[in-house]
């Protein structure tokens, strides 16, 4: 019996090693550091309490930066859920050819967002593909492109962040189309129920813990949007971003480690309070629709 | 009971299927079109359409190393992650399947915490952690903190629970030694979730920008992603160069999807992939 435990032990080690160096430690650390005013150029630092943290709501960058971010997420995760749910609706029943969509359609989530950032603020510039389609219809598109517009900058890469992750979604949410049982369906036919009251009666309160399960997940990924903001509009701080904030205050420019750390755990913060207000929701019983 | 649908109906969601389907692929397309045109192209619609085809973008970026040495690290990097990922996860997942003691549940515990841990949150702990150690700047720094991934855990650890322990417990009896029984029955049988989190490790390293990013400054250890995003750092982009270095870093990606796409899907479904 000592012997299993020594030996589950020494199998279990690599992640115990990695767990403590690599995710216990820096969150300790980052929450240390935070409480400082600690900074690469100056050793030397001090005790400043929760300064950071008082100083980080009077500061209009990092105001700025929580409202895109606000905006990013408000924004997109709805549409995204949407789109995804009804893209799992046309690929999930029988028909030629839906493995081939599936595939098609998943493909943007797996390829590299750098790239992706890269193609869109082609597709985006001045002159470029979606200017031309926007002048097709009748609209005149921003003069120097749509990234170097305050007005449509942010807008155009959620656009850009809906049309990459939609996919992924999808697939979750036609793992939960397949778990619903049939027999389900065939009561339902037999009772006489519509195809839409089936729908509305069996399909979409099923589909309630995935659709949270989704929300969270695209939640958690979506507050924490750089590396779109980073490619596409680098000169412009109009469309920062809470994690761009705090790589421009903590590893770009001033190196105030202290400073992006409280940053980062207000964003921590934020995070974790969202995805339990949402697991709450997804606990509780009862329509949420 | 067949449930039958109406002909017209089905037309209607190949329109559907099919215009979607041409969203999510044109920008790919336009990318590997525009890797192919000369040098200096407008990229206006005529050019774009009838200008000329040319493997010249792809021979500058072989001559000119920047891509292929970024190229080469990204593999590098993504190989021995991927293969860490693989003996180490499957490891420790088998531990926590099998061993049900105290320590395994604190440590299944602080898989399932990670899993919530938004990943930039620690960032700047770990950039001044790498300084302090010397791993600033060094493939230990690109590599040695994924090699084990909570999600890698999950999967492996749920899939051996599905398993009945009755041929370890046989082989226990003959007299195996426990590594044996590891690496000789239990592996060969979680090859299919060995391989899923193969690709979802292999693909995820593969994009991942941020922290090879942060924790490396030298031109030679960049990656594929961040040496794409130095490119563009200039005024004027060179298009064709762009997209070219673009496309060789996703072909590698679309290959391994289109040999492995029944696998990557269904681990999906089975409720994987984090990025």
């Amino acid at each position: 019996m000592k012997r299993q435990r020594l030996i589950a032990l020494l199998l279990t080690s690599p992640w115990y090693v990695t767990f403590l160096l690599f995710w216990a430690f820096p969150l300790v650390f980052s929450f240390i550091i935070s409480l400082t005013d600690y900074q690469l150029l100056s050793p030397d630092y001090a005790w400043v309490g929760f300064a950071n943290y008082r100083a980080l709501f009077s500061d209009p960058d990092f105001l700025h930066a929580l409202k895109n971010t606000t905006i990013f997420v408000a924004g997109t995760i709805p549409i995204t859920t949407i789109i995804a749910l009804l893209m799992a609706l046309l690929v999930h029943p029988p028909l030629k050819g839906r493995g081939f969509f599936r595939s098609g359609l998943f493909l943007p989530w797996i390829t590299s967002l750098v790239v992706v950032a890269l193609v869109f603020t082609n597709l985006y510039g001045r002159g470029g593909y979606v200017a031309a389609l926007g002048q097709m219809v009748g609209l005149t598109p921003p003069e120097n492109g749509f990234l170097y517009d305050n007005r449509t900058a942010l807008y155009s890469i959620m656009a850009m962040d809906v049309w990459t992750s939609v996919g992924y979604y999808m697939l979750i949410f036609l793992a939960g189309l397949q778990a619903i049982p049939d027999e389900l369906y065939e009561a339902a036919e037999v009772a006489g129920a519509s195809r839409t009251r089936q729908f509305f009666s069996i399909t979409l309160p099923l589909l309630r813990p995935v659709a949270v399960f989704v929300v969270v997940i695209n939640s958690i990924k979506s507050f924490q949007v750089f590396i779109e903001i980073f490619v596409m509009t680098k000169w412009k701080f109009e469309t920062a971003t809470m994690v761009y904030f705090l790589y421009d205050t903590g590893l770009s420019n001033a190196f105030k480690f202290g400073y992006a750390s409280a940053a980062a755990y207000v964003l921590f913060a934020i995070i974790a309070l969202f995805s339990l207000v949402q697991l709450i929701l997804l606990r509780r019983r009862g329509p949420v629709w | 009971m067949v449930r039958r649908t109406h002909w017209s109906l089905t037309g209607l969601r190949y329109v559907a299927l099919s215009a979607l389907l041409g969203i999510m692929v044109f920008p790919m397309l336009w990318m590997f079109r525009v890797a192919f045109l000369p040098a200096g192209s407008s990229l206006s619609g005529s050019d774009v359409l009838g200008g000329g085809l040319t493997l010249k973008n792809f021979s500058d970026l072989a001559t000119d190393g920047t891509i292929v040495g970024a190229l080469l690290n990204s593999a590098v990097v993504g190989l021995v992650v991927t293969a860490g990922n693989v003996l180490f996860c499957f490891m420790v997942g088998y531990a926590l399947a099998r061993h049900r003691t105290i320590a395994n549940k604190v440590a299944f515990a602080s898989c399932l915490l990670v899993l919530m841990i938004p990943a930039h949150v620690v960032v700047i702990p770990l950039y001044v952690m790498a300084i302090k150690s010397g791993w600033y700047d060094s493939y230990a720094a690109l590599i040695i903190p994924w090699l084990v991934t909570p999600i890698g855990i999950f999967l492996v650890k749920q899939y051996i629970e599905g398993i009945p322990p009755s041929l370890e417990e046989a082989a226990r009896i003959d007299g195996a030694g426990e590594m044996s029984i590891l690496f000789r029955i239990v592996m060969p049988i979680c090859k299919p979730v060995l391989v899923v989190l193969a690709i979802q490790v292999f693909v995820t390293n593969w994009n991942s920008f941020l922290y090879p990013f942060i924790l490396t400054s030298r031109a030679s250890l960049r990656t594929l992603p961040v040496a794409l995003a130095m490119l563009q750092g200039h005024q004027a982009i060179d298009w064709p160069h762009l997209m070219a270095g673009s496309a060789l870093a996703v072909v590698p990606v679309l290959v391994v999807f289109f040999v492995m796409q029944r696998h990557i899907l269904s681990g999906i479904m089975a409720g994987g992939l984090k990025q």
